[in-house]
C-alpha cells in the first residue's frame, strides 16, 4: 500500500486521510491530537473510473448503492453499509448475478460516475428523429462574463485585452459570452446590438440591487414588455428571459464584435486627481456582472472572469481611499483594526458571494498589479463559489498570461472547468461531520451526521460547488459521536461516501460516487495500528489549512504557539522516550517527517503573514485550500533538487548547506520555481563554455534543470513564477528565503568556502528539533 | 355696415418712415419700432393715450443686401462709452471743447475723448473724421468687444440634440427626417471649424453617444437610473464637429435604423433634459429637443391634463396654459444661466402638454415648433426646411440685451421669450434674426423737459466666428405735449405686436374671455379718446373715426382676438395648438405677426393662364385682396398665405382644365386626400415656382400647402379664417 501511495497517493478515490484507521471513541479521537480529516478530490480524473450511463440506486438513507453493499442475488436485495437497511432491487436490476454485476458493485470500483440525463421540468422525453432513441434536451452552453478593469496604463490594458481576445478565440463555439468593463463606472456591453457599440452604464459609487440591475438592463420582470406569446418561459436557450440574449452571445457570433470592441476600448476616461488613485468601481462591476448572470436559469454553468488591475476605490467594495498617501491596509493594520474599509468591503463581497452561490455561478479573479487589489476582501466570493484566482504583478507577466490561457485551452493541460457541483457526504453511524475547508459553501442540509462543533463550512452534510475542476480539493473534518454506542461493536469497518453531482465542460450532468471504508480500532488497547495509519503529508496539510482558518477567524490566535503545542502533544503521545530525558527521544518512522513539516509550516507564508501583504496571504491560502495534498505539501515545505556533474538529479536538503559553487539547485516552492546556479556554474556559463563542443556535459547540466522547471511550470495552475538566478545575484533571495538557516551570521565562522549564509534570526531545524525533544519528554 | 368701406391693410405692414426722414441717423425700423414716435411729455398725457407706450426690438433683423451693419474695431482705444450711464458713442453725442470732450445724449454727462479717438472739430462743431466714423453717423453699428467684455473665452457654436426615439418617433418617420436633415446641414452649421455637436436619445432610458474622433464608430452608452442621472463620460459627448465628422455622420446614418424596431412607449424626457444640461453646462449652446409624446418617466413627468371643457370659463382655465410642474421653469432658468438656449420640436398627435414643454423655449430665448400628428410623408418637408433654417441661420451666442433711454422715462416691462437677468438685462443664450422682443415704457417724472429722448439697444454676444461683439442700435424721438401728435406718430404694427403679446400673457393668468375683453376695451378706449379729441375740435358727432395711422388697428385687434392662442373656446383650438401658437407669436417680428393676423389673399388662375411665366410680374400677381367672402370668385383659384400655411382655394366653378393641370388625375377627388405635387405641365410648374417664391420670400417658417375646394366643410372654415 505504501508503494502504491507513493506513485499515486490519491488513488482512484482521490481521498487521503490524516488517520487511515479510526479510534472508536470521541475521547480516543481527541487523544490523537491531529484531527480526523479527509482531503478529497471530488472529480479527480482517473483512468480506472467506470462510467455508467444509468441512474444510481439510492438507499432510503440517501446513500448510493456501492461496492461495499452486501447483495443477496437470489432474494434480489442489498444491504446498505451505512444504515444497514435492506433494499429490494428494482426490476431492471433483476438480471444481475454474481457473474453479471453492474459496475457499481465491482469490488474494485469504489468510485464510479453516472451520467444523469438532464431533466428540464415541463419538457417531456424527446426522440431522435433518425434513430428513434430518446434524447435529452440540448446541453446548456457554458456562460462566461468577462469583467475588465480599464483603470490601467495603456500598456497593461493592452496585455489584458490581448489575453481576452485569445481567450475568446479558445472558447467553445456555443459558449455564451458577456462583457463588462469598468473604471469610474461599470459598463455592460450589449454584444447583440448590431448598429454600433452599445453599453449600459452603472454609476460606480452607488450600490445596486439585483432587481435594479435587471430592470436597468431591461431584463427585469417589470421591464419585460414583450407580448406573451406561446413560448414557455425558460424554454428558449435555457434562459428565464430572452432579453439576456442581447448581452450573452455565442462565442462564434460575438468574437468579431468583441475583437473590435476591445480594439477601441480605452482606459478609463475620467480624470484622476494628482496624488490620487483612479476611481475604480470593482464592487459595482461585480454586482452588475452577477446581476446579469442572475438572468440566466439557476443551474446554467456560468462564471464571471474578472481581470482587475488595482484596488477598488469607488462605491461598494472599496478597500482603500483615493488618496495615494493612504497606503492599502497591511496585516499590521488588520491586526490593529486600523483598516477602515476592510470589514465593510468583506461584508459587501460576502453578499456577492451569497448571490453567486444562490445562482450557482462562479467568480474567477485575475489580479495583476504592483500594489494590492483587494484579493483579501474578495477572497470570500472567489472561494465560496469555487473560482480560480491568479495573482501577478502585471498582465504582461507569464504568471498571468500563461495561467489565463490555460483556463480556456482544450486538450491535455485543460483545467476541465466544471459547473454547478453539489457534494453530499454519507457516513456510518456515530461519525459526525464538522465541516469543510475549501472552495465550497454550505447547502445547510441538517441530519444525524452533522456535528455540533463547526470547522469551516459546517452545520450541513451537503455543499454547493459552483465551480470545480479535476484538481479541486476539499478538507472534511470528522468527529465521533459522544452519545452513541462507543463500545467496540461488531462492525469493524466504517464507511464514507462522497456523492458529487456536477456539470462537465460540455454541459453534461454527471454524478460521481466515491465510497471508502476504513477500519475501526480500539486505540485504548494499542496504538500500533493507529500509528501505521498516520498520513504525515495529509496531516501536515490539514494542520496548515486549519491553522490558516483559525488565524482568519479566531481573534488573537497565536498560530506558532498553537502549532508548537500540538506538535509537542503529538510527540509526547506517539514518541518513544524516557520521561525527562530528551536524548532518549525517538519518533516512529510514520511520524518522522512531521516535525520538519511543522518547522517549515511555522516559517511559511501561511503563518508568517507579516512578510506578505494581506492580498498575497489570501491568495496563498486559497490555493493551499484547493490543491491536492502533494501540491499543498510543496507549498508548506518546498522541494529542492540538486544537479551536478556525474550524478543524476538528487533531492537535496532544504538547507542552506545544499548550496555549492558547482551545483545547480531547482527549488519548487509551488508559487515560484527557482533555478539557482552555483558561482562556478554561473561563471562558466557566462564564459560560454556550454556552446563549446568539448563541454557537452556542461551544456547538458545547464539544460536538465531548465527542462525540469519547465515541466513544473507547464502542469501547474496558476503558473508559478519562474526565477532563474545565480548565487549572490539579487534574485537569489527567492531561494534563500526558503532554506533552513543552518548557517546564519551567528555561526558564519564555521562555514566552509563556497557555501552561503542566510541573514536571519530564525531558528534552524536542528535547534527546533532539540527544543521539541526537550518539551515532548517533559512529565 | 359696408364691408368695402372697412379699411383693410392690403399693403401689409407699413413701416413708419416719417421720422426716418427727419432723423436719418436713427437705426432702421426693422431693428426698433416705437408704438408711437412722439413721446408724451407728461404722465397725464401718456395716460390719455390709452394705447401701449413701448417698443418692439428685433436686434438681429435680416438686412437687405448692401445695408449690412458696419463692423467697428476700436482696437487699443477701447470702446467709447459714457462714464456714467454706459451709453455707447452714437450719432447723437456732441463734441465740445475743441473735440476734447463729448456729451452723452442720454444722460448729458460730459466725457473726455480719449487721445487716440481725438479729432478736431470743423466750424459747425462736427468732427473732421466724421466720414470715417460709422458709429457717429449710423444708427446701427456692431463693435468688436475686447476681453473686458468676456467673462470667459468666447464659446464655439454648439448644437446639442435631444431626440425622442420611442415608438411614435420612429413610426412617424420623425427620427429619419431629423437624422437626415442634421446630416445635410453639417457643412452649413455656423462657426466651422469650432462648431461642436452632441446627441442624446431617449425612451424609457437615456442613450449617450461617445463621438471621440479616434473612434471608427460612435459608442452608445445607456443610462437607466432615471432618479440619479449621471454622465457616462467626462468628455466626448460633445465633440468638435470637424474633428469627429465621420463618427457624427456614422451616427446619423445609423440613428433611424437603430431604433426602427423600438417598441418602447415611454418618455424619460425630464431626466434626458437633465442629462443634456449636464453635458452642456460647461459651455452652453443650443439645445434642440425633438419630443414625440407626453413625458412619462422621471422628473418632469407630465399628466394628461387634456382639454377638459368644464375648466373653460372657470378661474382655473388659465392653469392649463401654463407649466404645471415647476421642473420646467427651473430647468429653463438653469439653462439660461449656463447659456443654453432651447428649441422645442413637438410632433405628437396626442396631448403633449406644450404648455409645459414650451416653457423651456420661452425662458431660454428659444422657440417652439409644433407638428401635430407628424407624418414624414406629409410634414417631412416642413420639418426639413424649418430644422435646416434653425441650424444654419446666423446665430448670436451667449448674448445679453439692454435697452437704454433718456432721463425721465424707463422701460418697465418686457414681453417675449427670454429671461430677465436683472431689472433691465435680457438674457439670450442664443438669438437670431427671427426673434423680436417687446417692451413697455413708463414715464418717471411728471414732466419731461427735454425736446427729445433717445433709445439705445445694445446686444452683447459672441458671433459664430468666435468674436465677441456688441450690436448697438440708437434712435431719437421727439417729446410732445399734444395727444394728437402722438396719434399721428403711432405705429400700428408695433402696437399690435405689443398688444398681441400682452393678450397672450394675460391668457396665462386669466380666462380667454378676459384676455379678449381687455384688448377690445383698450382699443375702444383709445378710439373714444381720439374721437373725443376730434369731436371737441370738429364736432363730428358719434361717427367712428380713426387716426390715419391707426386705421387698421380695430381690424388687427379683431384678428388678435381670433388668433389661435385667444380664439373661442375648447372646440376652436386644441390646447396644445393654442399654447404652441402662443409661444410662436410671443417671438414674432412685427411684419411676420401682421401677416399671420391678416394673411395675404390673391387670385392666381388668370395669371396661370397667361402664356408668359415671367417671374418678375409676381408683384402684379400678388395683388392682395380683402379677406372677405366677396373677394372669392367661384371661378377662381386663390392662394391664402399667412406665413405658416399656404391654402389653395379652388372655386367650385374653376375650369376643370386648370384643376386637372394642377392636380393631375385626382382633380375631382376630395382635396384633403390629394397630394399637392408638381405635374408634368407648364401650368403646374408655374404654380409650383410661385409657391416656391412665396416660401423664399419668408424663409423663417416653411408654410405647408393645403388644398381646399369651395364648400368643403368643415375644412374650408378651418383653413380660412372668418374675417
Ligand atoms: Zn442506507
Ligand atoms: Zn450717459
Amino acid at each position: 500500500m505504501a508503494d502504491m501511495a507513493s506513485m499515486d497517493p490519491e488513488g482512484m478515490d482521490g481521498v487521503r486521510m490524516t488517520w487511515n484507521v479510526w479510534p472508536r471513541t470521541k475521547v480516543e479521537a481527541s487523544k490523537c491530537v491531529i484531527p480526523l480529516a479527509a482531503s478529497i478530490s471530488p472529480i479527480r480524473r482517473h483512468p480506472d473510473i467506470l462510467n455508467l450511463d444509468y441512474a444510481p440506486l439510492h438507499c432510503r438513507c440517501s446513500a448510493v448503492l456501492n461496492a461495499f453493499a452486501s447483495v443477496d442475488y437470489r432474494a434480489r436485495i442489498w444491504k446498505c453499509p451505512f444504515c444497514l437497511h435492506t433494499n429490494t432491487f428494482p426490476t431492471h436490476y433483476h438480471s444481475i448475478t454474481q457473474d453479471n454485476l453492474p459496475g457499481e458493485l465491482y469490488p474494485q470500483c469504489t468510485t464510479v460516475e453516472y451520467a444523469v440525463p438532464s431533466s428540464v421540468p415541463g419538457v417531456g422525453v424527446q426522440f431522435d428523429p433518425r434513430t428513434g432513441a430518446p434524447v435529452g434536451p440540448p446541453l446548456p452552453p457554458p456562460v462566461f462574463v468577462f469583467v475588465l478593469d480599464t483603470c490601467m496604463i495603456e500598456e497593461e490594458l493592452g496585455y489584458a485585452k490581448s489575453a481576452l481576445k485569445q481567450a475568446i478565440g479558445l472558447l467553445p463555439e456555443n459558449a455564451l459570452v458577456g462583457f463588462v468593463s469598468f473604471g469610474t463606472q461599470a459598463h455592460v456591453h450589449e454584444l447583440g446590438f448590431s448598429e454600433m457599440s452599445k453599453v449600459f452604464v452603472f454609476k460606480g459609487n452607488k450600490e445596486v440591487t439585483k432587481d435594479q440591475i435587471l430592470d436597468q438592463l431591461g431584463l427585469g420582470s417589470s421591464s419585460r414588455r414583450a407580448p406573451t406569446s406561446g413560448f414557455p418561459r425558460g424554454a428558449q436557450n435555457g434562459f428565464q428571459s430572452s432579453g439576456v440574449n442581447r448581452f450573452l452571445l455565442p462565442a462564434s457570433e460575438c468574437e468579431y464584435t468583441l475583437d473590435s470592441l476591445l480594439d477601441e476600448l480605452q482606459t478609463d476616461q475620467w480624470p484622476v486627481q494628482p496624488g490620487h488613485r483612479p476611481q475604480r468601481c470593482t464592487g459595482v462591476a461585480l454586482s452588475v456582472a452577477a446581476g446579469l448572470l442572475g438572468a440566466c436559469l439557476p443551474g446554467t454553468g456560468a462564471r464571471i472572469v474578472a481581470l482587475v488591475g488595482g484596488p477598488c476605490t469607488e462605491g461598494p467594495g472599496t478597500i482603500v481611499s483615493k488618496d495615494l498617501s493612504d497606503p492599502v491596509r497591511s496585516h499590521k493594520d488588520l491586526d490593529k483594526d486600523a483598516a477602515p474599509y476592510y470589514k465593510k468591503a468583506v461584508k459587501f463581497y460576502d453578499s456577492i458571494a451569497k448571490q453567486l452561490v444562490a445562482q450557482g455561478h462562479v467568480l474567477d479573479l485575475f489580479a495583476s498589479a504592483l500594489d494590492q487589489v483587494g484579493v483579501a476582501e474578495m477572497k470570500v466570493a472567489v472561494e465560496s463559489t469555487g473560482g480560480l484566482v491568479v495573482l501577478s504583478e502585471s498582465f504582461g507577466h507569464s504568471v498571468f498570461k500563461d495561467s489565463f490561457k490555460r483556463v480556456f485551452e482544450d486538450g491535455e493541460q485543460s483545467l476541465g472547468l466544471c459547473f454547478n457541483g453539489t457534494l453530499e457526504i454519507n457516513c456510518s453511524k456515530d461519525i459526525k461531520i464538522q465541516g469543510v475547508i475549501g472552495p465550497c459553501s454550505s447547502l445547510e442540509k441538517k441530519g444525524p451526521n452533522v456535528a455540533d462543533t463547526v470547522i469551516g463550512e459546517g452545520n450541513t452534510s451537503a455543499w454547493k460547488l459552483c465551480g470545480l475542476d479535476k484538481s479541486t480539493c476539499l478538507t472534511v473534518f470528522f468527529d465521533l459521536s459522544s452519545t452513541g454506542s462507543n463500545a467496540p461493536g461488531p462492525a469493524n469497518q466504517l464507511y464514507l461516501q462522497f456523492v458529487t453531482r456536477y456539470q462537465n465542460p460540455e454541459g453534461k450532468n454527471l454524478l460521481r460516487v466515491t465510497t471508502v471504508t476504513r477500519q475501526w480500532v480500539d486505540t485504548a488497547v494499542s496504538t500500533e495500528e493507529l500509528v501505521q495509519g498516520f498520513d504525515q503529508e495529509t496531516a501536515a496539510v490539514v494542520m496548515a489549512r486549519l491553522t490558516s482558518l483559525k488565524m482568519e477567524t479566531e481573534e488573537g490566535f497565536d498560530a506558532t504557539r498553537w502549532l508548537d503545542r500540538t506538535l509537542i502533544r503529538l510527540c509526547s503521545k506517539f514518541g518513544e522516550y524516557r520521561k525527562d530525558d530528551p536524548t532518549s527521544f525517538t519518533l516512529n518512522p510514520y511520524f518522522s517527517l512531521f516535525p520538519q513539516f511543522m518547522f517549515n509550516l511555522r516559517r511559511s507564508q501561511f503563518v508568517q503573514v507579516f512578510n506578505n501583504s494581506p492580498d498575497e496571504t489570501a491568495y496563498f491560502r486559497m490555493l493551499l485550500n484547493r490543491e491536492n495534498i502533494s501540491n499543498a505539501t510543496v507549498m508548506i515545505q518546498p522541494s529542492l533538487t540538486s544537479y551536478t556533474f556525474g550524478s543524476p538529479p538528487q533531492p537535496a536538503l532544504l538547507d542552506v548547506a545544499s548550496i555549492a559553487a558547482d551545483r545547480i539547485l531547482l527549488l519548487d516552492a509551488y508559487f515560484s520555481v527557482v533555478v539557482f546556479h552555483g558561482m562556478t556554474i554561473a561563471q562558466w556559463r557566462n564564459m560560454g563554455y556550454h556552446h563549446q563542443a568539448d563541454h557537452e556535459g556542461f551544456a547538458q547540466l545547464l539544460q536538465v534543470p531548465q527542462e525540469d522547471s519547465q515541466m513544473l511550470v507547464k502542469e501547474r495552475f496558476p503558473v508559478p513564477r519562474l526565477v532563474v538566478c545565480d548565487q549572490h545575484g539579487s534574485q537569489a533571495r527567492f531561494l534563500l528565503a526558503k532554506l533552513n538557516p543552518s548557517a546564519t551570521y551567528n555561526n558564519a565562522n564555521e562555514m566552509s568556502a563556497g557555501s552561503d549564509i542566510i541573514f536571519t534570526d530564525d531558528v534552524s531545524l536542528q535547534v527546533f528539533f532539540e527544543h521539541l525533544s526537550k518539551l515532548a519528554v517533559q512529565s | 355696415l359696408d364691408h368695402r368701406s372697412f379699411p383693410r391693410p392690403l399693403d401689409g405692414d407699413v413701416e413708419p418712415n416719417s421720422f426716418a426722414e427727419m432723423y436719418p441717423m436713427n437705426c432702421h425700423s426693422r431693428y426698433l419700432r416705437l408704438t408711437t414716435s412722439a413721446i408724451p411729455n407728461s404722465q397725464s398725457l401718456a395716460s390719455r393715450w390709452h394705447l401701449p407706450l413701448g417698443a418692439v426690438v428685433c436686434p438681429l433683423a435680416e438686412t437687405p443686401e448692401g445695408e449690412e451693419v458696419p463692423l467697428i474695431d476700436f482696437g487699443s482705444t477701447g470702446i467709447i462709452r459714457c462714464r456714467r450711464c454706459r451709453t455707447y458713442v452714437n450719432p447723437y453725442v456732441t463734441f465740445t471743447d475743441s473735440g476734447r470732450k463729448w456729451r452723452c445724449n442720454i444722460c448729458s454727462m460730459l466725457n473726455d475723448v480719449p487721445g487716440e479717438y481725438f479729432s478736431h472739430l470743423d466750424a459747425n462743431g462736427r468732427r473732421m473724421d466724421m466720414d470715417q466714423r460709422p458709429e457717429l453717423t449710423k444708427g446701427s453699428v456692431e463693435i468688436i468687444a475686447p476681453t473686458e467684455y468676456m467673462v470667459r473665452p468666447p464659446m464655439p457654436p454648439i448644437y446639442f440634440f435631444l431626440i425622442d426615439v420611442s415608438i411614435s418617433a420612429t413610426k412617424s418617420g420623425m427620427l429619419e427626417v431629423v437624422a437626415q436633415t442634421i446630416k445635410s446641414c453639417l457643412d452649413n452649421l455656423p462657426g466651422y471649424p469650432r462648431t461642436q455637436i452632441g446627441f442624446i436619445t431617449y425612451d424609457s432610458t437615456l442613450h449617450f453617444y461617445n463621438m471621440k474622433s479616434s473612434l471608427s464608430q460612435p459608442q452608445m452608452m445607456v443610462v437607466t437610473d432615471l432618479d440619479d442621472i449621471f454622465l457616462p463620460l467626462p468628455d466626448d459627448l460633445l465633440v468638435n464637429l470637424s474633428e469627429s465628422r465621420t463618427v457624427v455622420e456614422a451616427f446619423l446614418d445609423s440613428l433611424p435604423m437603430m431604433f426602427q424596431d423600438n417598441v418602447n412607449v415611454e418618455s424619460a424626457f425630464g431626466p434626458a433634459l437633465r442629462a443634456a444640461f449636464m453635458v452642456m453646462n460647461q459651455l452652453g449652446g443650443k439645445l434642440l429637443i425633438f419630443q414625440n409624446s407626453l413625458p412619462s418617466l422621471g422628473a418632469g413627468r407630465l399628466k394628461l391634463r387634456g382639454d377638459d371643457p368644464r375648466v373653460y370659463g372657470t378661474d382655473k382655465e388659465y392653469a392649463l396654459r401654463v407649466a404645471e410642474d415647476p421642473f420646467y421653469k427651473q430647468m429653463a432658468a438653469d439653462c439660461t444661466k449656463f447659456q443654453i438656449g432651447i428649441n422645442v420640436y413637438a410632433f405628437s398627435d396626442k396631448y403633449t402638454d406644450i404648455a409645459s414643454l414650451g416653457t423651456l423655449a420661452k425662458y431660454t430665448g428659444g422657440q417652439v415648433y409644433y407638428y401635430p400628428g407628424f407624418q414624414s410623408s406629409v410634414h417631412g418637408d416642413k420639418l426639413r426646411h424649418e430644422l435646416a433654417r434653425d441650424l444654419t441661420r446666423e446665430t448670436a451666442w451667449e448674448a445679453v440685451m439692454r435697452i437704454r433711454c433718456g432721463k425721465g422715462i424707463r422701460f418697465s416691462s418686457y414681453h417675449g421669450n427670454f429671461m430677465l437677468r436683472s431689472t433691465d438685462l435680457i438674457a439670450l443664450p442664443a438669438v437670431d434674426c427671427d426673434k423680436a422682443y417687446a417692451m413697455q415704457l413708463s414715464l418717471e417724472e411728471t414732466l419731461l423737459t427735454t425736446q427729445t429722448v433717445y433709445f439705445q439697444v445694445a446686444l452683447l454676444y459672441t458671433a459664430s466666428c468666435g468674436e465677441r461683439r456688441i450690436r448697438v442700435h440708437t434712435s431719437i424721438a421727439p417729446v410732445v405735449a399734444d395727444l394728437g401728435e402722438m396719434y399721428r406718430q403711432a405705429d400700428t404694427g408695433s402696437i399690435v405686436s405689443l398688444y398681441a403679446r400682452l393678450a397672450i400673457e394675460k391668457s396665462l393668468s386669466a380666462k380667454l374671455d378676459d384676455a379678449r375683453n381687455a384688448i377690445q376695451q383698450k382699443i375702444v378706449k383709445a378710439l373714444k379718446e381720439y374721437r373725443n379729441l376730434h369731436a371737441v375740435q370738429h364736432r363730428l358727432g358719434s361717427r367712428l373715426i380713426y387716426p390715419e395711422t391707426l386705421k387698421f388697428l380695430p381690424l388687427y385687434g379683431m384678428a388678435i382676438i381670433k388668433s389661435i392662442p385667444l380664439r373661442g373656446g375648447p372646440a376652436d383650438a386644441s390646447l396644445d395648438e393654442r399654447c404652441a401658437a402662443g409661444f410662436t407669436m410671443m417671438a414674432l417680428p412685427v411684419k411676420k405677426l401682421l401677416k399671420l393676423l391678416y394673411p395675404n389673399l390673391f387670385r392666381v388662375d388668370e395669371w396661370l393662364l397667361k402664356p408668359s411665366a415671367d417671374h418678375d410680374d409676381l408683384n402684379n400677381v400678388l395683388k392682395r385682396l380683402p379677406l372677405a367672402a366677396e373677394s372669392l370668385d367661384s371661378r377662381g383659384l386663390y392662394i391664402y398665405d399667412d406665413g405658416f400655411r399656404l391654402v389653395l382655394w379652388f372655386g367650385r366653378m374653376l375650369s376643370p382644365d386648370i384643376a386637372k393641370n394642377l392636380l393631375g388625375d385626382d382633380f375631382a377627388a376630395e382635396l384633403s386626400r390629394v397630394t399637392f405635387q408638381e405635374q408634368g405641365n407648364g401650368m403646374s410648374k408655374k404654380l409650383m415656382s410661385l409657391v416656391k417664391k412665396l416660401r423664399e420670400n419668408d424663409p423663417s417658417y416653411h408654410p405647408m400647402c393645403f388644398l381646399v375646394r369651395q364648400g368643403e366643410q368643415p375644412r374650408e372654415g378651418f383653413l380660412l379664417l372668418r374675417n
